[in-house]
């Protein structure tokens, strides 16, 4: 199809205009990151949009290797916030999309479960703000409060919705004929499952489960009320390094915000090329 | 045969089931309990022991006569007619942009999904930078309009709305324009040939074929920035903490403040079981219409 | 890379607190590296059983086995022979305030973490809380009964609703075997028992250690002030002369003369944010009448929808002109750099604010030697002055219930909190626990850090300070009382609407938490008001 000079001008003009818009804030926390404290400050003339002497303190300063005497070391480094935001969020994000793939599976195949969709779709709609104070009851009762486990059970239910949805669509879509020529040929329903029906899934799973992850990997509100000390997450973390008295440790915690968009970042460029299809949620019936 | 599919079936959903009924049944009958009493934290008491300070309904009449509550509400539903439909326009329009190969198609696409990976309450905090009267927005605006711009953005109850708005659009339209994408990209070419040689103009082939096909997947969409946008906290919270006053106060955070400073829990309970039956009906409704 | 050794002005301005504090080291510390004693750095001072070592004056820290640390680390070591000790106590505190305990200061010196793991052989765990969850985090580990604390530290005036909710032990046993002197007339408490009841108990049982005294403190800029060109062009427009104010409507003139945004200064920086502000409405209304403007009568009832609230209101909202226009979205820290770079006249802040800026080790600041403190304004009754303050926030340790140990995590609090091992760390610039006691406002140390002229302001004010509400429902009540101010700031409410919805507000808390709690707890909150007035 050709274009006319035209529409190609608009759509730079558009596309450019959106780049810029959604770069402000991108730059500003990468900037921000690299900026040393002289010019982290907001306001007024001294504004600084890009550093001016550009430094790795920051970075430094968040896993204790602090070189500056004018900035106490932390008491806890970046470090184990990290790795809990890792453990709870990819521990979630498998728990949420096994189970919610082979409930999508049950339902789709064999209309098991008839009352999840509706259940699903509740428990996501729900503020969790609102089921907080009897999960936090629970979840002490149980030992589960501030631990990675206990965060990322809740992290997988609450995400359980998204997976079953988004699997469940994708296998309604599926032509039956290929899994029904397998079990003729004397496959069992297990093996067709793992051998044939997952593997055609792929695009599907990879960005549901990118989804989920980031949806996880996002939280701050959960962390923030089912953790204390040991395993609190990067989002509350941050929080940590802007008590009022430290004041807001602006280059820290950009820093840290960098780091934590790598690994989406990461899993979205590994799955890229599947990005686009999975994303459609089966819903384009032809 | 049948047997056993509905063994395997069964099978396969139920660890789904029991996670579902293990996040709900507990705090649901808990809900309902401490729901009809006064019981707090502060009270001394364990909440077993909530039945000591039983108060029947009153919990309930309070809801309906919480004036800060409802404009709560309203404020979220503000929140959502504002900014679902901007997003959702902004990623649609963006979208049809990005239906056929352009030179920096790959780059720009990168570029447009960044929002998506930073953690919101990252953005919170930049957010709060960015919007201070003598900071980067104010800059900006000031260098386009070539007037010095001094708005105090988060201490005015009208600008702080728009503020905590403008990053959940920033957040969150990247996600509209992903999933819209996926849908266009998603409609047969030939059909759109065939309108073509019938004569059909651009505008009129997008809104009578391409349209109506992506109908689910739009209602999709949708659906997840309501669900998702109802619940906001996060980004906001940081921002403004719900202020100045009560400005950007949306439920999740009238219901955190009270949970956690207030901890009338007893009335958290009566609060969220009054959401629960509003948005399942809807829900109910919700999924009939999308099943028709 | 010199850069690293300087603090400029922006950082300040940006990071005002912690990196302050580092400031205000490096500026102290050369004064205090000096060669320690010769001989026997380690030694202790004749007759004493404990205290920090390795610097000069060390041994005004030190104790005897006859004092209140001597016998919280006596007893400790007791428990702990006899087993009674946990492997480990573990304390919740604000991140801003953990460098107090350990980091070593001045020179030479150990941390206070370090003494007491050195003398009782019981460790200690600090857990970080971010400022402003501390609360939050407390009632969930009592509602959840998480038990990952043995002390919390919270804001002084939650100590009622902590009590009442069960969560935190009551200290009374301990307090009668140990006796940690508190009110000892020369070391003690500002008000001696009085100030005890006050800062550490509730309805008449001793329930918190105090470990802060965030009396709320005056500070105007000496160089505007004594700048003869503006003493004459104030003298002018106003027909009297430009001095630190006395009154409300003197503190008015004083703000609109200087307020000149355009050529980066305010009249005063005083907070305007949530959960700050209403310490300056505190201040207006409370000294409305003579010797005090309560909150509450006797029986219970909210005196505020009155024409005092609204006439306190009114000046509160009208007082919005002379401030930054971001005023109503800045913190602490806003406030701390804007004056550093010389932003404000006048400001209202924790009482550590010169130890910061008025440094000259701070190169950054622009106020250096240009602070000077005063008294909060206040108001002409019947021929006297009244003048009041307000103690906000004020971190206090308490110990949890879930505790294994109480009496030993008791014992910790003793020693941190009593006058000896109290006076040192207030001293030390790591972090924000702030001086309370008689022998903190006389201990040379803490008057080095914090400056001579304004420690003596700084007991002045305790003097006029009234306590905010401290009784079962303090949150909520401050809360109604927040946004009615935030919705009168910001035009939502009129003065009076706001009063009024405040009162209605305040009689449903009352009464959901239970009148004759609060009525009790209103009459022993009374008790602790200042009397004081002062000369016209």
């Amino acid at each position: 199809m050709t274009r006319s000079l035209a529409f190609m001008s608009f759509r730079y003009a558009a596309i450019l205009l959106a780049i810029a818009i959604v770069l402000v804030p991108v730059l500003w926390m990468a900037s921000m990151a690299f900026k040393p404290i002289e010019e982290w400050q907001a306001t007024g003339a001294d504004l600084t949009w890009i550093p001016r002497a550009p430094t790795l303190d920051n970075f430094r300063y968040i896993f204790g290797r602090s070189t500056s005497d004018l900035i106490v070391t932390l008491d806890k480094t970046a470090l184990k916030p990290i790795l809990a935001s890792f453990l709870s969020a990819g521990i979630g994000t498998i728990l949420a999309m096994t189970a919610g793939t082979s409930a999508a599976y049950g339902l789709s195949r064999f209309g098991s479960g008839a009352n999840l969709p509706l259940a699903l779709v509740q428990l996501r709609l729900f503020p969790p703000m609102a089921v907080m104070t009897p999960v936090m009851i629970m979840w002490a009762f149980l030992s589960f409060t501030d631990s990675w486990w206990g965060l990322a059970l809740v992290y997988g239910i609450v995400t359980l919705p998204f997976a079953f949805w988004l699997m469940k669509t994708f296998f309604d879509d599926m032509p039956k004929e290929i899994e029904e020529a397998a079990l003729v040929e004397g496959c069992s329903r297990g093996r067709v499952f793992l051998k044939i029906t997952l593997p055609m899934m792929r695009a599907p799973l990879a960005s549901a489960a990118l989804f989920v992850f980031i949806l996880n990997w996002s939280d701050y509100l959960i962390a923030l009320l089912l953790t204390t000390k040991q395993w609190v997450t990067i989002p509350v973390y941050m929080a940590s390094l802007s008590s009022s008295m430290t004041g807001q440790l602006y280059g820290a915690k950009a820093a840290l915000g960098l780091i934590a968009a790598v690994p989406p970042v990461v899993l979205g460029v590994l799955i890229q090329r599947h990005l686009v299809r999975g994303l459609t949620f089966g819903a384009l019936k032809q | 045969m049948k047997d056993e599919s509905a063994k395997l079936g069964f099978r396969l959903t139920l660890p789904a089931q029991v996670l579902v009924l293990f996040i709900s049944v507990f705090p649901l009958l808990m809900q309902l309990y401490i729901s009809l009493t006064d019981w707090s934290p502060l009270s001394g008491q364990s909440w077993t022991q909530a039945w000591t300070m039983w108060n029947t309904f009153a919990n309930y009449s309070d809801v309906i006569h919480d004036s800060r509550l409802w404009a709560a509400l309203g404020r979220t539903a503000l929140i959502m007619a504002v900014c679902v439909p901007v997003e959702f326009l902004l990623g649609l329009g963006l979208a049809t942009l990005f239906m056929d190969d352009f030179p920096g198609k790959r780059v720009a696409y990168s570029i447009l999904i960044m929002p998506m990976m930073v953690v919101p309450a990252v953005a919170g905090y930049m957010f709060y930078m960015l919007f201070q009267s003598g900071g980067p927005v104010n800059d900006i605006l000031s260098r386009l309009l070539g007037h010095p711009v001094t708005l105090a953005w988060l201490s005015d109850p009208r600008l702080a709305l728009v503020a905590v708005m403008t990053a959940d659009i920033w957040q969150w339209t990247p996600l509209m324009f992903l999933i819209l994408l996926a849908g266009l990209v998603g409609v047969p070419d030939d059909q759109i040939k065939a309108a073509t040689l019938l004569g059909a103009g651009p505008v009129h082939r997008f809104i009578t074929i391409v349209l109506p096909r992506m109908k689910a997947i739009i209602g999709i969409a949708l659906a997840i920035r309501v669900i998702e946008c109802f619940k906001i906290f996060d980004t906001l919270f940081i921002m403004t903490g719900g202020g100045p006053g009560v400005a950007t106060e949306t439920i999740s955070v009238y219901i955190y403040k009270i949970a956690t400073q207030d901890l009338i829990w007893g009335y958290v309970a009566a609060i969220a079981l009054v959401i629960l039956i509003v948005l399942s009906i809807a829900c109910v409704w919700a999924l009939k219409r999308m099943a028709k | 890379m010199d850069q690293q050794n300087r603090i400029s002005r922006r950082q300040l301005l940006t990071t005002g607190g912690k990196l302050a504090v580092y400031g205000a080291a490096l500026g102290i510390a050369p004064k205090f590296i000096r060669p320690a004693r010769a001989g026997a750095p380690d030694a202790l001072a004749a007759g004493m059983i404990g205290g920090p070592t390795g610097f000069d004056g060390a041994e005004r820290y030190q104790y005897g086995a006859d004092t209140p640390e001597g016998r919280a680390i006596e007893a400790a070591k007791a428990l702990k022979g006899a087993g009674k000790a946990p492997a480990k106590i573990v304390i919740g505190l604000s991140d801003g305030s953990i460098g107090q305990l350990t980091k070593p200061f001045p020179a030479g010196a150990p941390s206070i973490k370090d003494l007491w793991e050195k003398e009782t052989g019981i460790p200690l765990e600090i857990v970080g809380l971010p400022n402003g969850q501390e609360f939050t985090k407390t009632m969930q580990d009592i509602s959840t009964k998480g038990g990952a604390f043995d002390i919390y530290s919270v804001e002084w005036n939650r100590l009622g609703d902590l009590a009442e909710s069960g969560g935190i032990a009551k200290l009374d046993d301990y307090v009668a075997a140990h006796k940690p002197e508190w009110d000892d007339p020369k070391r003690g408490y500002v008000d001696g028992a009085k100030g005890v009841a006050l800062l550490n108990q509730y309805r008449g049982s001793t329930y918190g250690v105090s470990l802060d005294g965030d009396f709320q403190t005056w500070v105007y800029r000496t160089d505007l002030f004594g700048d003869a060109a503006e003493q004459s062009a104030f003298k002018s427009k106003y027909g009297y002369d430009l001095a630190p104010p006395k009154t409300w409507k003197q503190h008015a003139d004083v703000a609109a003369f200087f307020q000149r945004p355009d050529k980066g200064l305010f009249g005063c920086t005083d907070l305007r944010n949530q959960g700050w502000g209403y310490t300056n409405w505190y201040q207006r209304y409370t000294s409305m009448a003579s010797p005090n403007q309560f909150l509450f009568g006797d029986d219970g009832t909210p005196l505020i929808n009155s024409d005092q609230g609204v006439a306190a209101t009114q000046e509160y909202v009208d007082s919005l002109a002379t401030h930054s226009p971001d005023a109503i979205s800045w913190g602490w820290s806003e406030q701390y750099g804007n004056f550093a770079g010389g932003g404000a006249a006048m400001t209202c802040a924790f009482s550590n604010l010169p130890k910061f800026l008025d440094n000259a080790g701070n190169t950054g600041s622009k106020v250096t030697g240009k602070i000077g403190s005063m008294l909060p304004p206040g108001r002409e009754i019947d021929g006297k002055l009244v003048s009041r303050s307000v103690l906000w926030f004020s971190l206090t340790g308490m110990v949890s219930a879930q505790s294994q140990y109480p009496e030993v995590a008791y014992l910790l609090l003793q020693w941190l909190g009593s006058s000896r091992i109290y006076s040192w760390m207030t001293a030390n610039p790591g972090g924000y626990f702030d001086p309370f006691s008689l022998n903190d406002f006389a201990d040379p140390l803490v008057r080095e850090t914090y400056h001579g002229y304004h420690m003596d302001i700084v007991r002045e004010t305790v003097a006029r300070t009234v306590p905010t509400i401290n009784y079962p429902g303090a949150t909520a009540f401050h809360n109604a009382l927040d946004e009615n101010l935030m919705a009168a700031l910001t035009g939502a409410k009129t003065a009076a609407q706001a009063m009024a919805d405040t009162a209605a507000e305040w009689k449903k808390i009352t009464r959901r938490t239970g009148e004759d709690k609060i009525i009790d707890a209103i009459k022993a909150n009374k008790a602790a008001w200042p009397t004081v007035l002062d000369p016209v």
